[in-house]
């Protein structure tokens, strides 16, 4: 252990107090104290599971450079919008596929076809 | 906008009003629930909806036109809540309608899951199928006055583009449906009038089959077939991902009803590609409510939350390019 409070133990802090304030809340706060707590879930599961660094493994894989993740999805989008690449490009389909298991497994696990997906 | 107080929405129903209760909304619009009595004593529930004047979603419709469409389907016998009076400039409390009460559930989440609502799930797909048959056979004359947004699909599609192309995001999967989507479009002309929200949010149910379809906002001429796409769109499912109709029905179900109902042939390819459509729409409209943090129109968590559920939208859309369907 690096640090006697980690980010996640942070974020499970911050949790905790909003569950705390939880009880005290009622109509619109009440909603967003339990949105928040959410939000603060999908962040630990993004800094436990990292998958921008997966995404960035992946998309390079696909257009065969190596490049920082907004490029490599700038390069992608453009060619996808000119036709130079579609559904047909090898190992596209795949690709994107695994990109968004990982992206909704960080945002909602709960998610049907996520759950669908990952058994 | 003045707040609707009893005494106000008296002199607007010409009726007795007790109470006045503000259901939900924010800054520029709210449903008020009004507990009125006719004049034979009756209990008369009632909805105010009501906005500040010329807060229009975007591709949506004037509350006065929606008022007006809303009494049109009721008067060609679809199961809409009566509208009884449609607010006018002078009566200070900006556009809007009051319309019928009726007793039924809206969440979703509970009709679909709950024992008591069995026997309405048993019977929905056909009552939709057969609402919307009635709706797309509705002549669009029937709207002339009305100002329904109209546009080929073509049109359609382009506007979505330029709409994604407005936040400046990246998403491959995106543009992925959009190439998937420009592949396959027919550029057909308007041809009906279509609901444009017709999802299992918008349904008043009770324990024994549908009582109204809700918010015709997003109404507009256009493919009836959008309609049944938008009705299968994961999204609207609430989890329940092996019932495509709305969580609760099959397809085969529905188009055959839709046809029986006198809808006209339902081309199954047409209906896909709307559902792609529908599918992707949603996604944007994730991202739209994501800018709202972004940009500091609208800061708070849960416009920035609901902006990750983007990649709900990415995987069902991924898992329909892989399997064909979801």
């Amino acid at each position: 252990m690096a640090e006697q409070i980690e980010a996640t133990t942070l974020i499970e802090a911050v949790q905790l107090f909003l569950a705390e304030l939880e009880p005290e809340l009622k109509g619109r706060r009440a909603f967003h104290a339990k949105v928040a707590g959410n939000a603060l879930a999908i962040v630990a599961r993004e800094l436990a599971q990292q998958p921008q660094a997966k995404e960035q493994a992946l998309l390079a894989g696909v257009m065969g450079q190596d490049a920082p993740l907004d490029t490599l999805r700038a390069g992608m989008c453009e060619q996808l919008r000119a036709g130079t690449m579609g559904a047909a490009t090898p190992g596209l389909v795949d690709a994107l596929l695994a990109v968004a298991l990982g992206k909704c497994g960080v945002d909602n696990p709960r998610y049907a076809t996520f759950k669908r997906l990952a058994v | 906008m003045a707040a609707p107080t009893p005494e106000i929405v008296s002199a607007l129903i010409d009726a007795v009003v007790s109470r006045v209760e503000q259901l939900s909304g924010g800054a520029s619009s709210a449903t008020f629930a009004v507990d009125a009595v006719k004049a034979d004593g009756t209990p008369w529930p009632l909805i105010l909806q009501c906005a500040a004047t010329g807060s229009v979603p975007e591709g949506g419709l004037p509350r006065a036109d929606q008022a007006r469409l809303q009494q049109i389907a009721f008067a060609a016998g679809l199961p809409v809540a009566e509208v009884v009076r449609v607010l006018a400039p002078d009566d200070g409390l900006g556009e809007g309608f009051v319309m019928a009460r009726l007793p039924g559930e809206a969440l979703a989440s509970k009709w679909l899951k709950l024992p008591d609502y069995a026997p309405a799930r048993a019977i929905l797909t056909r009552q939709c199928a057969e609402v919307l048959a009635r709706l797309h056979q509705m002549p669009m004359a029937a709207a002339a006055g009305l100002s329904l947004p109209a546009g080929s699909t073509a049109q359609s599609l382009d506007r979505m583009f330029a709409n994604y192309r407005r936040f400046g995001v990246d998403s491959p999967v995106f543009d992925l449906a959009f190439a998937w989507l420009r592949e396959r479009v027919a550029d057909r002309p308007a041809a009906n009038i279509v609901h444009g929200d017709f999802r299992s949010g918008n349904f008043l149910v009770a324990p024994d089959g549908l009582v109204a379809v809700l918010d015709w906002e997003l109404a507009h001429l256009g493919d009836g077939h959008e309609d049944l796409g938008w009705l299968c769109c994961n999204s609207w499912r609430f989890g329940v991902w092996d019932k495509p109709v709305g969580g609760f029905g099959e397809r085969d179900e529905l188009y055959a009803a839709y046809e029986a109902a006198g809808g006209g042939p339902v081309d199954r390819e047409r209906a896909a590609f709307w559902e792609v459509f529908g599918t992707l729409k949603w996604g944007i409209a994730c991202l739209q409510l994501g800018d709202d943090h972004v940009s500091g129109r609208l800061r708070n968590v849960e416009r920035a939350a609901i902006g990750r559920r983007v990649s709900e939208v990415e995987l069902d859309l991924m898992h329909l390019f892989k399997f064909g369907s979801v």
